[in-house]
């Protein structure tokens, strides 16, 4: 088995392709449903609210909070020792669904539970993955 | 319909770290004293139920190969503290319905020889196209089962004001209970002090709140009430069962709806429908002489606990403190020390435990009188045992 020792990339899959190109256009897009009007993440093939087929992508605002993170201190993963200690978080977007990203620029002290982000894309090996930073008063 | 199976016979190997044999031959030793235990031949066994398989060890065949067993039914899950209920409970199923009349539920582990499976990039779980199970993130280092307990704890913690102090109480029960219990690998005791200077792994858990990597293996033998009248131990009855909950409201390292992944963020006391195994097995959950649970990470104590209502939402990090869950408490947890103190053979080191402790044969662990005892864990899954 090839097994790449690099930083791990996303998955893209039918479900989620839009999600990651909406990425590379700088772009938080959210597979939303057209008959109950509920986003949803992770990217499914479905509404996991109502179970309909008819899903659209929308333009999420990129605003949200921490809503847990955790930070890493074991090198699990050889590419990432040289980032010990780095954060992952899960972020509630303003829209509902959350999803998990590092926040950049962040001590310790800068992770807690509620803080506001918002969203920046940074390009990796060819993808580019959302991250987020603490947000600055509007 | 109430299962008719009993557990008859009990077996392990040495647990220990870099032991110098083979998973399987781990399991072949453990399957020996089973049969001894219970007083059948190898040729009785006509049944396997694996807790285990591809990554981290063979499948059923291999098994079945290895061991000259002749098999007629088969379950097999791989290697999670989901399926440790749920292996025993198809075991169950099997000998109730008559597909076998003997079946030999198995689970050996070499995680120090297979430690690159462990988090690190040979852990391929998180990275299916799906994704792992336990919040995993890998694009952004989170890659291990550890992250998404220290996910659930932290938001846990937010919550309700537990603190890394009352965490402690968990590992320090477990490593109090492992004291008494000679198989155990962690036999020093464990001070307030040393929980909270041991490294932290991935904040908010330490070190001592994350499992045991050992090698080791335990086999239990499932059959029916009425085949077991002519063997040699007293029966362990299979009195009550539930299963896994999954769901949008489901993460499996948080309690239900505490606001992980997708869950809603309304955590509620513990529902009718998850303590369905206590009408099932005709007991309350008072009955209950001592709980045993999958202690991966100490956290998912905290949320068993709740999840079967021994204590209200947000309430397990107090409801631990004072020794109630250590030897002699009000409701000891884990009595052979569970996966952080005593081994990590996936939750079957407390399966046999809960079987010893029935017969009466658990010497320095032994409860009292212990006539029902629960396995349950963080994600609802739950096997009542009686004697
Ligand atoms: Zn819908």
């Amino acid at each position: 088995m090839q097994i790449d020792y690099g930083k791990p990339l996303p998955r893209i899959s039918p479900d989620n392709a839009p999600f990651w190109e909406g990425c590379r256009e700088g772009r938080l897009m959210l597979p939303t449903c057209e008959d109950c009007d509920a986003p949803h993440l992770p990217p499914g093939p479905v509404c996991p609210h109502c179970f309909s087929d008819r899903l659209v992508w929308r333009e999420a605002s990129g605003r949200g909070t921490i809503s847990t993170f955790v930070v890493v201190h074991k090198a699990w993963f050889p590419a990432f020792a040289a980032d010990l200690p780095y954060n992952v978080a899960q972020i509630e977007l303003s829209e509902g669904p959350r999803l998990t990203a590092t926040i950049l620029d962040a001590e310790r002290s800068d992770l807690f539970i509620g803080r506001p982000v918002t969203v920046v894309f940074l390009a990796r090996d060819g993808i580019v993955l959302p991250y987020f930073r603490p947000a600055t008063a509007d | 319909m109430k299962p008719n199976a009993v557990i008859v016979g009990i077996g392990a190997s040495e647990f220990g770290r870099s032991l110098p044999q083979s998973q399987l031959a781990l399991g072949a030793t453990a399957l020996k004293h089973a049969l001894a235990d219970a007083g059948l031949e190898r040729e009785d066994v006509d049944g396997l139920s694996l807790h285990l398989g591809w990554p981290l060890g063979s499948d059923y065949d291999r098994y079945a190969e290895a061991y000259g067993l002749d098999i007629r039914y088969v379950n097999q899950t791989w290697l999670h503290g989901r399926f440790t209920g749920q292996s025993l409970q198809s075991a169950a199923f099997a000998v109730s319905a008559g597909l076998a009349d003997v079946v030999a539920c198995i689970t050996a582990v070499s995680f120090t020889r297979e430690r690159g499976f462990l988090g690190g990039p040979g852990d391929v779980e998180g990275n299916r196209e799906e994704g792992g199970s336990h919040g995993e993130a890998p694009p952004y280092g989170l890659t291990a089962p550890a992250g998404g307990a220290a996910l659930g704890m932290q938001r846990y913690m937010h919550l309700y004001g537990a603190t890394p102090e009352k965490l402690a109480a968990v590992p320090m029960s477990m490593r109090a209970h492992a004291l008494r219990n000679e198989r155990a690998i962690m036999r020093k005791p464990m001070t307030l002090d040393d929980y909270m200077t041991s490294r932290m792994v991935v904040d908010p858990l330490r070190l001592f709140d994350c499992s045991l990597i050992n090698d080791g293996a335990v086999v239990a033998l499932v059959t029916t009430e009425e085949r077991a009248r002519d063997l040699r131990q007293k029966p362990v009855r299979i009195a009550g069962m539930q299963g896994i909950r999954a769901g949008r409201e489901e993460f499996i390292f948080a309690p239900r709806g505490m606001g992980i992944n997708q869950q809603s963020g309304r955590q509620g006391p513990a529902r009718a429908v998850d303590l369905e195994i206590y009408r099932m097995a005709g007991l309350e959950r008072s009955d209950m002489a001592a709980f045993y649970t999958y202690d991966a990470f100490s956290p998912l104590v905290l949320f068993a606990l709740e999840r079967f209502g021994f204590c209200g939402p947000g309430e397990a990090a107090d409801f631990v403190q004072g020794g109630r869950i250590g030897p002699g408490g009000e409701l000891p947890v884990n009595t052979s020390g569970g996966l952080l103190s005593e081994a990590h053979v996936a939750g079957w080191n407390s399966i046999a435990e809960m079987v010893r402790q029935l017969r009466g044969t658990a010497g320095a662990s032994q409860i009292p009188d212990a006539r029902a005892l629960q396995w349950g864990t963080c994600w609802g899954d739950g096997v009542i045992l009686t004697s």
